[in-house]
């Protein structure tokens, strides 16, 4: 233990036992819900189960992409509650698990797994040579076999300067992120492409990998937000957080609910503005009957509110007004998923019901479960971080 | 030393200067006689702009006919340029506003000079668009005025919202500029002694008198400008990227084409800011103020922003094989093995290989091979303009129009002295105004904080 | 120069620690007037000195939201009530490419405003000159030194107390700032005659260039405003062709567009036999033959076909158009008298076209039937 660390204000308290209870009732009521959903509509249920992967993605990768950063820009003021993004990032465990259910629906949800209609349709036998099922499951493989390999390196460093303290690991995660950064890159491109794109598998757009990116780093730093929050409220967390630390992130937020219109928006305008065919059914999809409510709906939710609920200064500090924004902004994140997904299964009528309902309760009750078993043997800081002390002293 | 200590932080400021030294330094180019060098690099820079002004004054007499541009190519190299120089003008804003926003503290030392290039730039970027119009006279009439055609500009245009974006982006850089000036005007009012200069700047400085209830102003100020800055940037060069991808020009409309432009004019604006700052560290004696360490962090931006366009590149290719649209695939397979596949495989190289040679750490503190590479960097995102605007037009959807487009002698005189024109500027900035923050430095020496009361 | 008026006490302070701890003092000691100069903005002096926070930010959204709805406004007149234009098949209030102008103005508005806002509340632009400028204390904050200020208009302000409490505080260099009526004058001095030859001098030479820039200087080279240009126009000669001549008769057996030769040239009965009306008698096609009779058929004809002629005598009046014999010609014998003229009645073929002298002939019956209509009409 280095000598700097002494004099910081942090003794490991377990989460409440409540809070676990309450992820297994989520969990449990979640997964109810999703099996007889299955059994009910396994169509639908697919469709959902997508949404609900890519959310948990979102949370898992998001996470673990903020971990990466900080280490590259060698920032300091995020790094008191670096763990907690870690915790978030265990959500990249379960993904396998998550995406299991897909492989047995495959045929109900991408439309290209259709032989019959692939060998009729010059467009998407021109696309066979990415387009198929096993180099579909190859792809997916490979995604989640990065991600973890990244997610248990750094994290594994990361713990282990806990108990030694050691600078060296903080050089390594160095390395081991900037390694990363293209590795990320690229999985979140062609997952994004994989599981969102091919939906429609005419349809294609550059910029929906950086769509993609853009809801996960902020689905991600809403849940951090969330969580940092309420702990550092319920003094579970390490004394010396003050309005500055809640200013960045404010302010991250803001911006990256920002950066995602400004995708959304180019996308948008350039298929409207120059109107081809091949590229605007998409979008006339999300128009069709209901789905246009749901599309304004979606400009409202995802970049309206929380632009003007964190405009002012004081609101990126106020620690009430980021709970309600990091909870909204999750819930955009869904909003926007279903947004992604789900026009594909109902073409012209958006659906919302029970099913619907099952899997963010699922989702939340897995993301309550893994952060409270990750917080049972592990330090809810990074005590042993060389920058730690720095980052409390963090003022702007 | 191999290890870092992370428990501290690295100091921006190298060697703990007195405030007191750090105004002489900063005002000393200002208060001394130019030398015989400088005068020099003026010759060579006017020279370079009088060939520019030659060719221009012949343009404008004979018509725009003396240049490259034909059907099909009818954006030839004043685009090209326009968007080179725009692009250019990327990093000065993206220092002082995006990476303030940031609190990279690093900045401080080159966020004037920055924003000083980043005006330049947008002047040299601005001459182009008002000369393509062949009748650069008659360019009042891109403003929405009332006039006495009861004509009004078409607001769905995006070569309209060029005009609004850049006429913007100009506008708010200079005030951003002008307002990060104030209190060294102030400074520099309260050393000089001769009249004139006191004069001069007791006016430009506005009465400032590094008052703390003016600081606090100020300092909001500042905020709300960088707040309006950042975004301001990325939409110039989206709205750039609109004038190529509202069209349905396969190879111009692609979705990817606003973030993509955005983060290749960063890259450019950056590498063309360490080029030049190579040279202002050394001549005016500014090494323990624009640090090895800044040149490094902005050598690792370029890496980034480099792999970006990299990133971009790819998903272009990937997406026009992915989409099965045959105009697209042949527009990117003619790219890269078509007439212009020089011009793009230059643009590869210097855009997306030569700077992954940053990866390592020794090349990024090595001061010539950052410099040759940030120089590649410039060709390459000159290189790529070229080949968007030049490769999609004369291989259109019309094969009985294709043509091969060259640029005349004239177009390359105009290139020139747009050269001369910013690098005159340029000089006559590092001569005329403090190249380098005097307040902002000041603030990020070690020791002139308060320490924290509760520690 | 004479009455010096007390206008504070300064003290200068070396290290940034002295400086937040000497200003919090003074704040709380009950000062509201005093200042704080210093070289750089020294972090935490805004609670130091128990500022308020700056409101500038309200400046920014009023007027950026300004700008934002003068955008909209002016593009949603412009483009939907002033001059609609359909543009790329868009509709005339094409939102999201009006988002980027919109975007533009608005942080145009809002960074200008905002500005010239800090300048004119905070820096009382122009009334800029202080006390302050020019003392040694202002040599000092500026370049390396803290300085605090205590002003003179403070309630608790005396001048040994005020002494006392930058000796207390460790202050160096106490030292009081003088200035006279004159110095902090804010009198507006645009009535000064220097500043009104300004204006005259400012006004003669815009008004001046501009007037050369756009009555003179417009129309001289290279201006030609696209007058003289490299081409070969109508008249000129050309050595290019054997007959000297730049314009060329049209090749042999050569068409004008539209040309179509009237077939029935000296042969009314033909005419009337085989010419058949195209047009149906449809509102469109009345209106036109209304419009083109009045023109071109009523000054002889008369608007009612009953052959008084407006031309009182100057030209000899027509018969009637209400005649059996008119009544029961086709309308192929009808458009042969217009084409070709008859007796007095000169050809209109090169003044209506084809449609026009069919559409011209439906009106007349319609004339011919108001004065002799049918019993079946009444039903």
């Amino acid at each position: 233990m280095s000598s700097n660390q002494t004099n910081i204000d942090y003794s490991k308290k377990d989460l409440p036992g409540i809070l676990t209870k309450l992820g297994f009732a989520l969990f449990g009521v979640g997964l109810v819900i999703v099996i007889s959903a299955f059994f009910i509509d396994h169509t639908r249920a697919a469709f959902n189960n997508l949404i609900l992967l890519l959310f948990l993605t979102s949370i898992g990768l998001g996470s673990l992409f903020f971990v990466a950063l900080e280490y590259l820009a060698g920032a300091v003021w995020s790094t008191p509650f670096r763990r907690v993004l870690e915790f978030f990032a265990a959500t990249l465990v379960i993904l396998p698990i998550v995406a299991l259910p897909l492989l047995f629906n495959m045929h109900d949800l991408f439309h290209w797994t259709h032989n019959e209609v692939v060998q009729s349709d010059t467009l998407l036998k021109s696309k066979s040579g990415y387009l198929n099922v096993s180099f579909f499951i190859i792809r997916m493989i490979a995604f989640f076999v990065i991600w973890l390999t990244f997610y248990f390196v750094i994290t594994r460093n990361s713990k282990k300067q806990d108990i030694s303290g050691d600078q060296s690991l903080t050089s390594k995660n160095i390395k081991i992120s900037a390694v990363f950064m293209p590795f990320f890159a690229l999985t979140v491109t062609f997952s994004a492409i994989d599981w969102i794109m091919s939906l429609e598998p005419h349809w294609f757009s550059t910029i929906l990998g950086v769509y993609y990116f853009s809801g996960t780093v902020l689905a991600a730093l809403a849940a951090a937000t969330l969580a940092i929050v309420l702990l550092v409220e319920k003094g579970y967390f390490v004394k010396g957080m003050v309005r500055d630390h809640y200013y960045s992130l404010g302010a991250l937020l803001f911006a990256f609910v920002n950066f995602w219109a400004y995708i959304a928006f180019s996308q948008y305008l350039l298929i409207w503005y120059a109107n081809l065919p091949e590229e605007t059914f998409w979008f006339l999809h999300r128009w069709e009957g209901n789905w246009m409510f749901v599309s304004i709906g979606l400009i409202i939710v995802h970049f309206i509110v929380p632009y003007f609920g964190l405009l002012s200064q004081p609101s990126k500090m106020d620690p009430k007004r980021l709970k309600f924004m990091s909870v909204w902004i999750l819930f955009a994140h869904f909003y926007d998923l279903y947004w992604l997904v789900m026009p594909t299964y109902g073409k012209g009528y958006a659906v919302f019901g029970w099913i619907e309902l099952g899997f963010p309760i699922l989702a939340v009750g897995l993301l309550i479960l893994i952060f409270t078993f990750k917080s049972k043997n592990q330090n809810l800081i990074p005590i042993g971080d060389p920058k730690l002390k720095r980052g409390l002293n963090f003022r702007l | 030393m191999n290890e870092i200590d992370y428990t501290r932080e690295i100091p921006v400021i190298e060697g703990r200067p007195a405030l007191r030294e750090i105004d002489d330094l900063i005002a000393k180019p200002l208060e001394t006689k130019p030398d015989k060098k400088y005068y020099l690099a003026l010759a060579v820079t006017l020279t370079m702009t009088g060939i520019g002004a030659i060719a221009l004054l012949l343009s404008f007499y004979y018509g725009t006919g003396l240049w490259g541009n034909n059907n099909p190519v009818g954006w030839g190299l004043p685009i090209v340029n326009f968007v080179f120089w725009v692009g250019i003008g990327h990093a000065g804003t993206l220092i002082s506003a995006i990476l303030f926003l940031l609190r990279q503290r690093w900045r401080n030392g080159i966020a004037r000079f920055a924003e000083g290039m980043t005006i330049f730039a947008v002047m040299t970027a601005g001459i182009f668009p008002l000369i393509h119009v062949g009748r650069p006279w008659l360019a009042g009439y891109l403003f929405p005025y009332p006039n006495q055609h009861s004509l009004w500009v078409n607001f769905t245009s995006p070569l309209l919202w060029d005009v609004f974006a850049v006429s913007t982006y100009f506008t708010v850089s200079f005030i951003f500029w002008y307002v990060g000036l104030i209190p060294d005007f102030a400074t520099l009012r309260d050393r000089t002694s001769n009249k004139i200069k006191k004069l001069i700047y007791s006016v430009t400085s506005l009465g400032w008198r590094h008052s703390n209830r003016h600081w606090q102003h100020y300092e909001m100020v500042y905020l709300i400008l960088a707040g309006f800055a950042t975004p301001l940037v990325l939409s110039v060069h989206t709205i750039v990227s609109f004038d190529f991808a509202v069209s349905i020009m396969p190879g111009w409309h692609t979705t990817i084409f606003p973030p993509y432009f955005v983060a290749g004019a960063v890259f450019s604006g950056f590498a063309m800011v360490q080029n030049v700052l190579i040279f202002i560290r050394k001549i005016f004696n500014y090494e323990h103020i624009i640090t090895l360490n800044t040149l490094e962090r902005m050598n690792k931006i370029i890496l980034l922003t480099g792999s970006m366009v990299g990133y971009a590149y790819a998903m272009e290719f990937f997406i026009a094989w992915y989409s099965g649209v045959q105009p697209e695939q042949f527009t990117f397979i003619n790219r890269a093995f078509g007439p212009y596949a020089w011009a793009y495989w230059i643009m590869v190289s210097c855009n997306v290989i030569f700077p992954q040679l940053f990866w390592v750490k020794k090349i990024r503190r090595s001061i010539p091979i950052m410099f040759v590479i940030a120089v590649l960097v410039n060709v390459g995102m000159w290189f790529e303009r070229f080949v968007i605007t030049v490769t999609s037009l004369s291989r259109d959807y019309l094969p009985s129009s294709w043509a091969y487009y060259a640029p005349t002698l004239v177009d390359g005189a105009i290139l020139l002295g747009s050269f001369g024109f910013f690098f005159t500027w340029l000089l006559l900035f590092t001569k005329t105004l403090p190249v380098v923050s005097i307040a902002e430095v000041k603030a990020v020496v070690e020791g002139s904080q308060p320490s924290h009361g509760d520690h | 120069m004479s009455d010096k008026i007390l206008y504070g006490y300064t003290g200068i302070f070396d290290t940034p620690d002295e400086i937040i701890l000497a200003a919090n003092k003074v704040a709380e000691d009950g000062y509201k007037k005093f200042d704080v100069n210093t070289p750089y903005p020294v972090h935490g002096m805004d609670n130091a000195m128990k500022l308020p926070v700056s409101k500038l930010g309200y400046a920014a959204l009023i007027f950026g939201l300004t700008g934002t709805i003068s955008a909209v406004t002016l593009m949603y007149f412009l483009s939907v009530f002033d001059y609609p234009i359909v543009i790329g098949g868009k509709p005339f209030f094409a939102f999201p490419a009006f988002v980027p102008i919109i975007f533009e103005v608005t942080v145009l508005a809002a960074s200008i405003a905002t500005v010239v806002t800090m300048i004119a509340l905070f820096f009382k632009f122009p009334n800029i000159s202080h006390p302050l400028h020019d003392t040694e204390y202002m040599k000092k904050v500026s370049s390396n030194k803290y300085g605090i200020l205590l002003q003179a208009d403070d309630l608790k302000f005396t001048e040994e107390s005020a002494k006392e409490l930058l000796a207390k505080l460790g202050a160096k260099d106490i030292t009081a700032i003088y200035y006279d009526q004159a110095e902090i004058s804010t009198e507006h001095k645009i009535f000064e005659p220097k500043f009104i030859s300004l204006l005259i001098i400012i006004a003669v030479v815009v008004s001046g260039s501009t007037y050369f820039a756009l009555n003179k200087l417009m129309f001289m080279v290279p201006f030609n405003w696209m007058m003289e240009q490299s081409k070969i126009i109508p008249q000129d000669n050309n050595s290019f062709f054997s007959d000297g001549k730049a314009m060329r008769t049209p090749i042999e057996g050569t068409v004008a567009r539209g040309n179509m030769p009237y077939q029935f040239k000296g042969d009314p009965e033909s005419a009337g036999k085989y010419l058949k009306n195209t047009l149906l008698p449809t509102e469109k096609n009345l209106d036109l033959g209304k419009k083109k009779y009045d023109i071109y058929c009523s000054p002889c004809h008369g608007y009612y076909g009953e052959g008084d002629s407006r031309l009182r005598g100057q030209f000899p009046n027509p018969p009637s158009l209400h005649s059996e014999k008119v009544r029961t010609w086709t309308d192929g014998r009808l458009y042969h008298v217009i084409t070709e003229g008859q007796n007095i009645m000169p050809s209109y073929a090169s003044q209506m076209t084809r449609k026009e002298r069919w559409a011209t002939i439906l009106y007349l019956r319609v004339l011919q039937r108001s004065l002799n209509a049918k019993e079946s009409d009444l039903e």
